[in-house]
């Protein structure tokens, strides 16, 4: 961005404060927007927890939480995304120093355990549906799978985000608009595990509490 | 299955004659204009220049025309409705049948809300907020393009569901166990939703747009107690965007899922509860009001403060104020439903809060009014909407506190003296503000002024014909008449909605002086024409600049040293009586490519709802794929930038203080 | 120009020291750490829900603790969230973010305990059918 100055109004030699530096690097923006869009994700999975929070009990006569609910996969599903994370904070790293090896390891890593986060929870799915305990069956099923549904929703659309990053990495390089759109994955990744902190924690943890 | 899903020619209304009626105007109308563009070869400059814009001034000017022509729509029905409770008293029954009328008062407030006020409110911002800022453009001007045109599909589709099928019969909120399959299993509430959850992603994105443009895109210097108080009110408003409409969004969907999939979220049965739709609708239709107004404010600020020729009055008064509504809006939703279960304590919290949020807008007239107190104030058209939304307002306010009640919300809750109060605030303040917004940046946007003498007639017109449209209502609210009423059998309620028409026909002569005050304008553009970027002696950088700015804004990006930038700037250069030493060195501009993404993306966004609407599968699926391959487009586009040489920024500058056409 | 100007850091990015100064191993140091603690408070976690050893009602507040905990660790070493004056903008942002969640959560499960409590008829179960008086 060109950013020129009035030529009689600049002070030579004065640290502006940040509020008066005018418009900020690009990074910086498309990083904050991003934040920004960060939150309201965050605030749509909030009224999706509400809403679960409040028709947990609606069992309808079906299946509670207590008994469809497998604490080791919840386990697994949390350390493979956990992990995932990790590895996406790596592939920031080698992103800094411009690896490219490092970055597309890193990828790798990421997608795969990410990937198997999402394999292990259309098979609880799976299991849940063979055992009649649809959406369609209670309003706490309906809940349940909206919810832990969506999460695996934006999990799924992060995957796929990375694989399109990496072909765009691959033909165009570290280029600043590809450095860019690879940090706002990296938040996007983080914020997910974020909110998979929160669904272990009230869907499978307290669900199975007495 | 068969291959156009539930669509068949019985979704046209054949056997209606207003609608079809309706339908063929509009028709004639669009067919008429796409015709006049095409022959007069306007086809492809409104292609480049305007619908591919990426712009926010001419996303702006974009956006209030969509609202302007949805007025028109949104009023239609209203007037429609006066006119059948005006007629259907004792055995008449009027000319609207009960299935019809439901549909008018849906749409009207639906329309209203999400496309007439939204609309006006984000494009108002939209023109004003990066110059004001002393910017280029916004943080995201690209997606500032799709959020317009996703308004534009929830539009449209809108529309359509005029000609084929139905709209919603549930009101505006579309309250469950009404809005499920069960009681509503035709497509209107499927155009709803469909409509309000594809503009409500535009407006979303347009709502991250905002937020960063304002908190990390300001012209040098100017530190936020420097930004002018529209730009904190477009931050307070774009802030409650991204922490309403997600809510909504979700909500939404969770409705969708109950219609197509037999989920269970609001359903009678199997354990869906009904009320947390009403809770949660409301937690983002509060915000929402606020959303709208707090921009109103802003605008009612800068006109107050440039027509007093005086600075604003109490500026860290207003700007506290305004943050705390921002807050205190997502503290009050339950008074929306305080007569739907709700134990006496929790509506005593939310009366309270109710209440509070009252006062830091009584400290925000007192500032318009300190302002005005000592300076020489200019009559002019903005400021007499701004006069009218305060003599208003203020009273509309009161009804507000007094609903906050939960005494009086018991006795008046669902009559139309709730009808009145939100009337009461929501036109004299995001319309009248709107109003003088449009009235006050129209020669920026455009380079001539509005005729004066025609704004001065429409605004009269709408304010008697604002009061005599409403405050009947009051009085047949306290008698007990509820709203959305189709036929009454109550006899004495009838003069005062007979007075209400007549108020309604007063306001219709005000939208028409506002028609011909534009069509007057155009004719005299040459005599109104603004000649030096500065028509009314402003005090804030939008003015700055030649009218209409050219697609850069600014060929210098100014450096801002205290409040009210230009009117400093301006007192200086007439001290020292000569040219600022900026205007003597330019530099190339990169200015963002114009992009069909927008219009794209949302063409497939209205296939995909309307094909949904009907159920045709396939179609919404080539729907999503060819949205999803847009922006994988874009995604892998690798020029987005246009460089202006710096010949061509000077040559431009140098031309002021002649006018550049459009 | 000699004017200096310095910028807020970017969300994620991480804040003061020049990515020329700090070495490689200080960032994987970082994420390290945030990788372990991470951990420890899940297995924390699942094993508070899992034991007897806690006194039952205070399961569901521990609980709570430990997930707010661990998002903490997430936010600070994998998004290096911090308070310092580079980083306002941000926090502010998330602080936002953080009290409107907790107003549409807090606010929408008070206000339906509070109608299911009023709107349901006696000796029904929650989950059963509730009765839409639609009081208006």
């Amino acid at each position: 961005m060109n950013v020129a100055v009035e030529m009689d109004a600049v002070r030579h030699g004065e640290l502006l404060d940040v509020s008066e530096a005018g418009p900020a690097p690009k990074r910086n923006v498309a990083a904050f927007g991003f934040w920004i869009f960060l939150l309201s994700d965050i605030v749509m999975f909030s009224a999706l927890f509400a809403s679960y929070a409040v028709l947990a009990k609606a069992t309808a006569g079906s299946l509670t939480g207590a008994q469809l609910f497998d604490q080791r996969n919840a386990a697994m599903e949390t350390a493979l995304l956990l992990l995932s994370s990790y590895s996406c904070g790596l592939m920031s790293l080698a992103i800094n120093s411009r690896q490219h090896l490092g970055t597309f390891l890193g990828a790798v890593v990421t997608f795969l355990l990410g990937a198997a986060f999402l394999a292990l929870e259309l098979r609880e799915f799976q299991v849940m549906i063979a055992l009649g305990a649809v959406p369609q069956r209670s309003a706490f099923l309906s809940a349940f799978f909206t919810l832990v549904g969506c999460h695996g929703l934006h999990v799924a659309i992060g995957l796929g985000w990375l694989v399109l990053m990496m072909i765009q990495l691959a033909l165009r390089g570290f280029e600043d608009v590809v450095v860019r759109r690879l940090h706002c994955f990296s938040l996007f990744w983080h914020a997910l595990d974020i909110i998979w902190v929160l669904i272990f924690t009230i869907v499978y943890l307290m669900g199975v509490l007495p | 299955m068969t291959l156009l899903g539930k669509l068949d020619w019985s979704a046209v209304p054949f056997d209606q004659p207003i609608i079809m009626g309706t339908v063929g105007v509009m028709v004639v109308t669009i067919v008429s204009i796409l015709s006049w563009v095409m022959l007069k070869g306007y086809a492809p400059y409104l292609w480049r220049e305007w619908i591919t814009s990426v712009d926010h001034k001419r996303i702006g000017v974009m956006y209030i025309l969509l609202a302007l022509v949805m007025l028109l729509r949104g009023f239609a029905d209203g007037i429609m409705m006066r006119t059948q409770q005006a007629v259907a008293a004792g055995g008449a029954q009027g000319y609207l049948p009960p299935e019809h009328f439901d549909q008018i008062f849906s749409a009207h407030g639906t329309i209203m809300i999400f496309f007439v006020a939204m609309p006006l409110v984000i494009g108002l911002m939209n023109f004003a907020v990066p110059l004001q800022l002393g910017v280029r453009d916004v943080a995201f001007p690209t997606m500032n393009s799709i959020s317009f045109w996703l308004t534009a599909s929830g539009v449209l589709l809108t529309n359509v569901s005029l000609a084929v099928g139905e709209f919603a019969k549930t009101g505006w909120f579309a309250y469950p166990p009404l809005s499920e399959l069960q009681f509503s299993p035709g497509v209107g509430v499927d155009y709803y939703l469909w409509s309000l959850q594809i503009s409500g992603i535009g407006t979303l994105l347009s709502g991250v747009n905002f937020v960063t443009t304002i908190l990390k895109m300001r012209a040098p210097g100017m530190s936020y107690m420097r930004m002018p108080v529209f730009c904190w009110t477009a931050l307070a408003s774009n802030l409650l965007i991204v922490a309403a409409f997600p809510v909504l969004t979700a909500l939404f969907a969770m409705l969708l899922l109950d219609r197509y999939l037999g989920f269970h979220f609001f359903t009678v049965d199997a354990g869906g509860n009904a009320m947390m739709y009403v809770n949660l609708f409301w937690v983002w239709g509060h915000p929402e009001v606020y959303i709208l107004v707090l921009p109103a404010f802003g605008i009612f600020s800068e006109v107050t403060a440039t027509f007093s020729g005086k600075p604003l009055f109490g500026y860290r008064s207003m700007v506290l104020a305004t943050m705390a509504i921002c807050v205190l809006s997502y503290t009050v939703w339950l008074h929306h439903f305080f007569t739907m279960g709700a134990s006496a304590s929790v509506n005593a919290f939310f009366g309270i809060t109710s209440m509070i949020i009252g006062v830091p807008t009584g400290v925000k007239v007192f500032n318009w009014l300190f302002t005005m107190y000592g300076g020489r104030v200019r009559f002019t058209v903005p400021v007499l909407w701004t006069i009218g939304f305060m003599v208003s307002f203020v009273f509309g306010g009161l009804t507000g506190v007094l609903l906050a009640l939960p005494p009086v919300d018991w006795q008046v809750h669902n009559t139309v003296f709730l009808v009145a109060h939100f009337h009461h605030v929501i036109i004299p303040g995001v319309l009248f503000g709107c109003m003088a917004g449009y009235n006050y940046w129209f020669p920026k946007a455009f380079g001539f002024r509005l005729d004066e003498r025609w704004g001065k007639a429409a605004f009269w017109c709408w304010f008697i014909g604002f009061h005599l449209a409403f405050m009947p209502l009051y009085v047949t609210g306290l008698m007990g008449m509820p709203r959305r009423l189709q036929h009454y059998d109550v006899l004495s309620w009838q003069p005062w909605l007979l007075v209400a028409e007549a108020g309604a026909l007063v306001i219709l002569a005000g939208i028409a002086c506002q028609v011909v005050q534009i069509v007057v304008s155009i004719r005299h553009r040459e005599q109104l024409r603004d000649t030096t970027g500065d028509p009314w002696n402003g005090r804030t950088l939008e003015w700055a600049t030649v009218s209409p700015p050219p697609a850069w804004n600014f060929a210098v990006l100014p450096r801002v040293d205290g409040l009210d930038a230009f009117w400093t700037k301006k007192q200086r250069v007439l001290a020292k009586q000569e040219l600022p030493a900026w205007r003597r060195a330019y530099q190339p501009i990169d200015v963002p490519r114009n992009s069909p993404v927008g219009v794209v993306t949302a063409f497939f966004a209205v296939v995909t709802g309307f094909a949904l609407i009907w159920h045709i599968w396939w179609i919404a699926g080539i729907g999503v794929l060819g949205a999803a391959v847009t922006l994988l487009a874009f995604m892998f586009r690798t020029k987005d930038e246009v460089e202006i040489p710096a010949d061509e920024v000077g040559l431009f500058d140098r031309r002021r203080p002649v006018e550049v056409s459009l | 120009m000699t004017t200096e100007t310095h910028w807020d850091v970017a969300p994620g990015d991480r804040p003061a020291v020049p990515a020329s100064e700090r070495s490689a191993s200080c960032g994987l140091l970082v994420y390290t750490i945030g990788l372990f603690l991470a951990a420890v408070l899940t297995a924390t976690s699942f094993w508070v829900a899992n034991t007897s050893a806690i006194w039952a009602p205070g399961v569901p507040a521990g609980l709570a603790v430990l997930a707010i905990a661990q998002m903490g660790v997430h936010l600070v070493f994998f998004l290096h969230i911090t308070t310092g004056p580079d980083s306002t903008n941000n926090v502010l942002a998330l602080a936002f973010g953080v009290l409107i969640a907790f107003l549409v959560l807090a606010g929408s499960l008070v206000i339906m305990a509070n109608l299911n409590e009023n709107l349901m008829a006696h000796g029904e179960m929650p989950g059963a059918p509730a009765a839409y008086t639609g009081r208006h």
